[in-house]
């Protein structure tokens, strides 16, 4: 066992011990950050920047989920400028894609209409991109429309790190990036997919949905996939 | 205190957004007592007036609406984006993927329930400009209530908090809700 070291956070004093994220850190201890693309559970890759902190001595925020605490850190997770990006990083999540609430599988049950909520986004002060991108219907149970992706690679990770099956990737950068199946090819061709449902069931929008849900319908049973992945770190 | 007025008007939108409206029920009383009424698509057509607070559900997607909202804005103290099309485009903004050329002939031409299979020349019909912009980017916005609807709730909290000279702030009953 590691000794405990202090680190300030919010101006209270935590014990802390190597190895721990921030973010970890802060949801032990009742600060509340909002995340996105961090899934209890899966490695996090700081992909989706809503859980920014300040830390003394750096210029740049810094995403809490793939921070490492170190001895003698002063940590800010609530200040104006914090916020402020936060409400703009929702409101490009809005704007980069198609996002019409009214209309997806997922509206009541979405973890980005949420945000909005949580950060006070009322409007969208940036233009839509206004890219028509693919919706995949190739599978037999599942839909992938990319036009509600928000790129948070929870289906990428919980494919390759819980099901072991790899069939989810990542191609291009900035507003090209897409999720591919195998080689870039319909997911109905897939070799790899399994059809387990794990990445419909963490997909935190509509951009993954089974055939059987329609506008507002969607079921994601997110607890389960915490619960699978709780109970063989457990058994491992 | 001298009583205010309200006018509300649809643009690009279903309508959908002045039925929650009615949806505050017997609180329209208390509204009434603090305001009236002067100009409502529900009401009647006459042009705009001037207004304390215009409520605009809709966005903007042709010359009428823009000459519209222009007018609105001109004539009203506090202008209202009153709820999803208003705020982002929403359902309305969803042909901006598409020319406007193939909207119509989608609407008209190819319609199942269009006999003559043309686009009627006629005035009444909306000279629909190229793109649909949520009213903010035409015009400046005072509050916004998003939802599709919002609910009745969220409309009174918001007009009963303006009639008494208050800032409303979506957040004390729980956040901006989209969709």
């Amino acid at each position: 066992m590691k000794p405990p070291f202090p680190i300030e956070i919010d101006g209270k004093v935590i014990q802390v011990t190597e190895g721990q994220t921030v973010l970890e850190v802060c949801q032990a201890n009742g600060i509340d950050i909002p995340v996105m693309c961090h899934f209890e559970g899966l490695p996090d890759v700081g992909a989706c920047r809503l859980c920014l902190v300040e830390l003394k001595g750096v210029p740049k925020l810094l995403p809490a989920c793939t921070l490492r605490v170190a001895p003698n850190q002063v940590i800010n997770t609530q200040t104006e400028k914090i916020k402020k990006y936060r409400k703009m990083i929702v409101e490009a999540l809005f704007c980069e894609r198609d996002h019409v609430c009214a209309i997806c599988v997922a509206n009541g049950n979405c973890e980005l209409q949420d945000l909005a909520k949580k950060v006070g986004v009322d409007h969208m002060r940036f233009p839509d991109i206004l890219q028509p991108l693919e919706l995949d219907a190739s599978h037999p149970y599942f839909v992938i429309d990319h036009n509600r992706c928000i790129m948070c690679t929870r289906c990428v990770r919980v494919c390759a790190e819980v099901e072991g099956a790899h069939n989810f990737d990542i191609k291009n950068r900035s507003y090209k990036v897409r999720i591919i199946s195998d080689f870039n090819q319909p997911w109905g061709e897939s070799k790899t997919c399994t059809s387990c449902g794990k990445c419909v069931a963490v997909c935190p929008v509509g951009a993954l949905w089974s055939k059987s849900s329609y506008q507002g319908k969607i079921e994601k049973k997110k607890e389960a996939i915490c619960d699978l992945i709780r109970k063989r770190k457990v058994n491992v | 205190m001298k009583k205010k007025t309200i006018g509300t008007v649809w643009l690009a939108g279903c309508s959908g957004c002045h039925m929650s409206l009615l949806d505050i029920d017997e609180r329209m009383l208390e509204v009434l007592k603090l305001a009236d009424i002067v100009k409502s698509p529900i009401v009647d057509g006459k042009e705009f007036p001037e207004v304390d607070i215009a409520l605009v559900e809709g966005a903007v997607g042709s010359e009428e609406h823009l000459d519209e909202i222009l007018h609105i804005r001109a004539k009203a103290k506090i202008v209202v984006s009153f709820g999803d099309c208003a705020v982002s485009g929403n359902v309305s903004s969803m042909r901006n993927y598409l020319k406007t050329q193939e909207v119509l002939a989608r609407s008209y031409e190819e319609a199942e329930s269009n006999d003559s299979k043309q686009i009627p020349n006629a005035a009444e019909i909306l000279s629909l400009s190229h793109r649909v912009h949520p009213l903010h980017e035409v015009v400046d916005i005072d509050y916004y209530i998003p939802g599709c609807p919002p609910s009745a709730d969220t409309i009174f909290y918001v007009l009963n908090e303006l009639l008494n000279d208050r800032v409303p702030d979506l957040a004390v009953i729980g956040g901006p809700k989209h969709g």
